[in-house]
């Protein structure tokens, strides 16, 4: 096992619903995804992005195959914790197309919300929050409320928040997908420095192809398989 | 530590407090409501605080004259006076009554005693003009709540009775006030019948010789004795229902105010009730709301734990605040009630630890919702 691996998957599979509702999603995937890269996943709309997405997340539990988060083995035909949320908050960081920010709390408690739950003391995540606001360029606004804020500012945020946790995977869905044109870029290319300074595994479903130039690998979902393109 | 209950109600705020505010006025009719019932058990003990005495002697198989009519004979009391173990006793009258006050008639219970006797029901502290009764006939010492004053003429059946004094405190069970008349005004009132009554009795031959009824015997018992065998021993020999103090107290809590209580206590149940399934309701609402929320905090990995802690906290503030509303509320308007309201601090306690357990309850809806969120609801597949 490489200790430069960030996610692998072998043999993986996820269907919904039986018999009539029956819908076979990814069939049989196989891939390696290193820490530092910034991969795109495109494929049509109900292709299974996101339903793949969630597996790697461990939010949406696969019908079998295994999974790898770092070295540490999640599933193999189960999860092999109870506590898959615990691997969530202190392993992934998700981002969204909208920024799902928690409207009552200010953005310093936004941020500081899932490190405090897993133990870190407040004034160290109020720093980490501070440090990433002034990388964002929004360190004036950690006393604001969300609705405050303009959708930009917001995404940023989010993606902020994403990193609270110092996650080994960033799983983001269609993340620039409310964003024009302009700003879209900017946070593609800012998930790409943060791959490459923080040494984070980085999966974004996108839909738009101007955005792949930014990316190191391109990954499909074509008729179930997962394929790699690049 | 971010206070998440906090920071969510700090959000709504005013909402939150306009919650609270209809729930505890609510609470604060419960509170009401109790305070109307202790009133009346303070009320109906008024009498008997009043009178002092250890046993009371009725008309046999009767409860006495606070739960139905008692009629006896009042030689008794001479009869009575012979026992070794009696104190003091006296005959005593109890009547409801009306009395005319410019357009309105007032209701009272006068109470008849003998103004040479040893036993008073008239209190001296609770007497705030005037003196008690001096003369045999057509005097009479009223409650304040009558709104009678001193001098005063007030027409009972065929005289006119004078105010000689002011009572303050003094009502029945039922909140109406007492008024106090001499044994024999009080027995020329209730049991002489009209002249007419009186014409038409003589012509069929019946003689009236009614005219010494009372409707109680009351008498102190001699320290060395016991309570309870001498009134065991006063029944058998006397062909009377003997009542101790304590079993005259039982009769008017257990029998006169025991409806009424029940009464209230119903109410009280329905609006707890009431109060739980509002509490619970916007607890309800409010954790709906939060659900795009509260699915996100699910998914980025925030245990059940701090959700569900969020959410018990505000049904738990909600009801907390709602009893704080309810008590301010009920002291407001407590003494805008005809009827005697007095609010007891244990009785708040109880409604405290009730509102407790009820919002535990109601956050229940809300934790289940929390329990069963899906955590990718939020963004929609
Ligand atoms: N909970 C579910 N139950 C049943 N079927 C589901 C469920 N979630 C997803 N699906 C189905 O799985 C397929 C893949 O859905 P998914 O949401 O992963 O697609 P997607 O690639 O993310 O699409 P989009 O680009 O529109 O977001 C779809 O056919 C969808 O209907
Ligand atoms: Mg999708």
């Amino acid at each position: 096992m490489s200790t430069n691996q960030a996610i692998k998957v072998e043999n993986l599979n996820k269907s919904f619903g039986r018999g009539d509702t029956f819908v076979d999603v990814i069939h049989d995937a196989s891939f390696t995804i290193n820490k530092g890269e910034l991969v795109a996943l495109i494929a049509p709309s109900g292709a299974g992005k996101t339903t793949l997405l969630m597996m790697l997340g461990c939010v949406n539990e696969p019908n079998s195959g295994t999974i790898y988060l770092g070295d540490e083995k999640v599933y193999e035909n189960r999860w092999l914790t109870k506590e898959t949320r615990k691997i969530r908050r202190e392993k992934i960081g998700f981002i969204f197309q909208a920024h799902y920010l928690i409207p009552f709390l200010n953005i310093m408690d936004n941020l500081t919300l899932l490190p405090q739950t897993n133990g870190v003391d407040t004034k160290e995540s109020q720093a980490k929050a501070r440090e990433l606001l002034h990388y964002f360029d929004i360190a004036d606004k950690e006393s604001v409320m969300p609705s405050q804020l303009s959708g930009g500012q917001n995404q940023r945020v989010a993606i902020a928040r994403a990193l609270m946790n110092n996650p080994e995977i960033i799983l983001a869905d269609e993340p620039t997908a409310a964003l024009d044109m302009s700003r879209s870029t900017a946070v593609v290319k800012m998930l790409k420095k943060i791959a490459v300074e923080q040494d984070v595994a980085i999966v974004m479903v996108t839909h738009d192809d101007r955005m792949l130039e930014y990316c190191d690998r391109i990954m499909k979902i074509e008729d179930k398989k997962v394929v790699f393109e690049k | 530590m971010i206070h998440l209950a906090k920071e969510d109600i700090r959000h709504t705020l005013g909402k939150f407090t306009v919650t609270a505010m209809g729930v505890g006025m609510l609470l604060g009719i419960v509170l009401i409501m109790i305070g109307v019932y202790r009133g009346m058990i303070a009320d109906a003990e008024v009498l008997l605080k009043d009178l002092d005495v250890d046993l009371w002697i009725v008309q046999e198989g009767t409860l006495g004259p606070f739960a139905e009519a008692s009629r006896i004979h009042e030689d008794l009391k001479y009869t009575l006076k012979g026992y070794d173990a009696i104190e003091k006793c006296e005959a005593i009258t109890f009547q409801n009554i009306q009395m005319p006050k410019a357009e309105k008639q007032i209701s009272a219970l006068a109470i008849g005693y003998d103004i040479y006797g040893a036993i008073n029901p008239i209190n001296p502290h609770r007497l705030i003009a005037g003196r008690v009764l001096k003369s045999e006939h057509y005097e009479i010492v009223v409650s304040d709540k009558t709104l009678f004053k001193l001098g005063d003429k007030i027409k009972l059946g065929r005289n006119f009775y004078t105010v000689v004094g002011v009572t303050h405190g003094t009502v029945n069970s039922g909140g109406d006030p007492l008024v106090y008349l001499s044994l024999k005004d009080a027995q020329e009132l209730q049991f002489t019948y009209s002249n007419k009554r009186v014409q038409t009795d003589r012509a069929r031959g019946i003689i009236n010789r009614d005219g010494h009824l009372v409707n109680a015997i009351v008498a102190t018992v001699k320290p060395t004795y016991t309570l309870n065998s001498v009134a065991g021993e006063l029944e058998k020999w006397l062909h009377k229902s003997v009542y101790t103090r304590a079993k005259q107290k039982e009769v008017l809590t257990k029998f006169v105010v025991e409806k009424a209580s029940k009464q209230i206590g119903l109410f009280t149940v329905i609006l707890v009730g009431v109060s739980t399934i509002i509490i619970a309701l916007i607890i309800y609402t409010m954790t709906l709301e939060k659900m795009k929320e509260i699915s996100i905090m699910k998914l980025i990995g925030l245990p059940n734990f701090t959700i569900v802690k969020m959410i018990v906290e505000e049904t738990l503030l909600l009801g907390v605040m709602a009893f704080v509303f309810g008590n301010i509320f009920s002291h407001l308007i407590y003494d805008k009630f005809p009827k005697h309201v007095q609010l007891e601090a244990s009785d708040a306690l109880m409604l405290f630890i009730i509102v407790v357990i009820a919002s535990i309850f109601a956050s229940f809806i809300g934790v289940k919702k929390v329990i069963s969120a899906d955590p990718t609801a939020a963004i929609g597949g």
